[in-house]
């Protein structure tokens, strides 16, 4: 097949500038984290109205950072597929991507918020708005998974999947501010309220914060782009077997012929 | 209540570790498998596939058949 | 457009009272599932006729989801679908023809629904004109997202469980709203319903508008 022929390459190791840089990327992250980790559990002093809970204060605002930061960039590669100008592959399987590394850090949001809530409100779980917001993009998320996952031709995929992310999309916004006013009706439990705001104020505490948007973004960025290669081996893996196959039937009918 | 700190810190740090640990694992047995089709590997990731890959026609349908399995794994993107 | 969504509501509102299968069959499901709720929380009103607005609310969302699968069933019979597509219809209208046809069957299952909280959890049916309007906008909003997503999960051999995951944290808003605008009324307090009025009609006009121009790229991938 030529165009097998054409892909044929000699190399087979990740000697290429987008590897190095991929490289580099994610050994940046991991210094970042460790550092995080560090300051986060030693460095810091502990608060003096939540004590050492404080510390997971350093990782739960990044995982929803991230996790917003995430569907975001879904979203946005979903409408740029969706665009007739800058319809291209490469856009869906971001997309995707992004989603799937999203839902990882969503989970995490929630874990992490649970975690904290339950020594300092008392219980695993309140209808903060955040949280409660939280918890719908991942059910969202996990929905246009779902979707993607449908076997179909790929543009057909790509498409329905970036309209489904769109819808999803768009109801996030409203999604939140029903929440938030829902709650305002009721007093009770929040993650962010003026007491955790003062805390990052000073000093060590909020360059910690900061190294762990930072660092945490990285790590996503790196998680993409590694999902986003494997989606890019499979779907060529799956065409290939598909040329294979096409050639193989070619032949028998060739020698049958 | 240190209990929980440590906790929230080895739950994140182990699931993200883990992900990023199975991502690479699947990665290099994807590339492996494509190597072992006798097309060899692509170095560089530009978006240039586009032309090339995607000729689906009639002959698909059938070929595509034999690559579903009963749990609707996606054609390529499934987590 | 509008003529044509006309047509495919008349359509579909047609076959529906020809094969009754909307009578026969959600508005059963519906009761049955007011029943559960009983069931589940417990014989004593105090703690169902409270929670009235939210069963109802709950009830409607999911009859949404078998009114929207039953739309699309019809039109998997005799490649109809195809049949829809080649038809020159636009497809906005039929958007807006399928997604009227499925609201009006949910706006007389919420009327029976209505009777069915009032007589099964003692909730007081006050404050008419606000329980009248947030059915009414929720319902809008309810059809458009349903009709939606109805199309995208149509094709796939998934549907069935894949429209259900799609479908309800979307509308998990409208679900919030209604419910809080309801229990104001029941309340008495209907004056306060207002804002939450407000979230159902802008979700109501946003899916709308989405739904016509995402339908037609939709329906030719079936």
């Amino acid at each position: 097949m030529s165009t097998a022929t054409m892909r044929r390459q000699t190399s087979a190791t990740q000697s290429d500038g987008a590897g190095m840089a991929l490289h580099l990327l994610g050994a940046t992250a991991l210094v970042g984290v460790a550092a995080t980790v560090w300051l986060g559990l030693f460095v810091t002093p502990p608060d003096e109205f939540m004590g050492n809970l404080v510390r997971l204060l350093y990782i739960h605002p990044p995982m929803a950072w991230v996790a917003f930061l995430a569907y975001g960039a879904a979203s946005l590669a979903s409408l740029l597929y969706l665009w007739p100008r800058t319809r291209a592959e490469h856009f869906d399987r971001l997309a995707g991507a992004s989603a799937e590394v999203g839902v990882v850090f969503t989970g995490l949001t929630l874990a992490s918020g649970s975690i904290w809530g339950r020594p300092t409100w008392g219980a695993w779980w309140a209808w903060d708005p955040l949280l409660t917001t939280t918890a719908l993009l991942f059910v969202l998320y996990l929905g246009y998974l779902a979707l993607r996952r449908v076997p179909g031709e790929f543009h057909v995929r790509a498409r329905r999947s970036a309209i489904a992310a769109l819808i999803a999309f768009v109801d996030v916004p409203i999604v939140y501010f029903s929440v938030e006013w829902w709650r305002s009706l009721h007093q009770a439990p929040t993650v962010l309220n003026p007491t955790t705001h003062k805390t990052y104020v000073h000093g060590s505490m909020a360059w910690t914060l900061l190294l762990g948007f930072v660092s945490f973004t990285l790590v996503y960025i790196w998680l993409m782009a590694h999902r986003y290669r494997l989606a890019k081996l499979q779907d060529r893996e799956e065409t290939e077997g598909l040329e294979v196959a096409l050639a193989e039937r070619r032949a028998e009918a060739g020698a049958r012929g | 209540m240190n209990g929980y700190v440590e906790a929230g810190y080895v739950v994140v740090l182990g699931t993200l570790g883990s992900y990023g640990g199975a991502l690479l694992l699947r990665e290099r047995a994807a590339r492996r498998r494509a190597g072992g089709n006798g097309t060899g590997e692509r170095a560089g990731n530009g978006p240039g596939v586009a032309t090339q890959v995607h000729r689906s026609g009639p002959a698909d349908e059938g070929l595509q058949l034999r690559h579903r399995s009963f749990e609707e794994t996606g054609t390529g993107t499934e987590p | 457009m509008l003529r044509d969504a006309a047509l495919v509501a008349g359509k579909d509102l047609r076959i529906e009272l020809r094969s009754r299968v909307g009578l026969n069959q959600v508005g059963p499901f519906a009761i049955a599932v007011l029943l559960l709720f009983g069931l589940a929380l417990g014989p004593d009103r105090s703690v169902l006729a409270p929670a009235s607005a939210g069963l109802f609310w709950v009830a409607v969302l999911l009859s949404t989801l078998l009114a929207v699968q039953r739309s699309y069933a019809i039109e998997s019979a005799d490649a109809a679908r195809d049949g829809l597509r080649l038809s020159g219809l636009d497809p906005g209208g039929i958007f807006l023809g399928k997604a009227s046809a499925v609201a009006a069957q949910l706006l007389v299952l919420e009327a029976g629904l209505t009777v069915g909280v009032a007589l099964l959890y003692g909730a007081h049916l006050s404050g008419a004109l606000v329980l009248v309007a947030a059915c009414a906008a929720g319902t809008c909003g309810l059809a458009a997202v349903g009709t939606l997503y109805g199309v995208v999960a149509s094709g796939l051999r998934t549907r069935e469980t894949l429209l259900p995951l799609l479908f309800l944290p979307v509308v998990a808003p409208v679900l919030l709203a209604a419910t809080k605008a309801w229990n104001e009324a029941l309340a008495g307090t209907p004056g306060r319903a207002g804002g939450w009025l407000d979230v159902l009609a802008v979700f109501a006009v946003l899916y709308i508008a989405i739904g016509t121009v995402a339908f037609g790229p939709l329906l030719e991938d079936g």
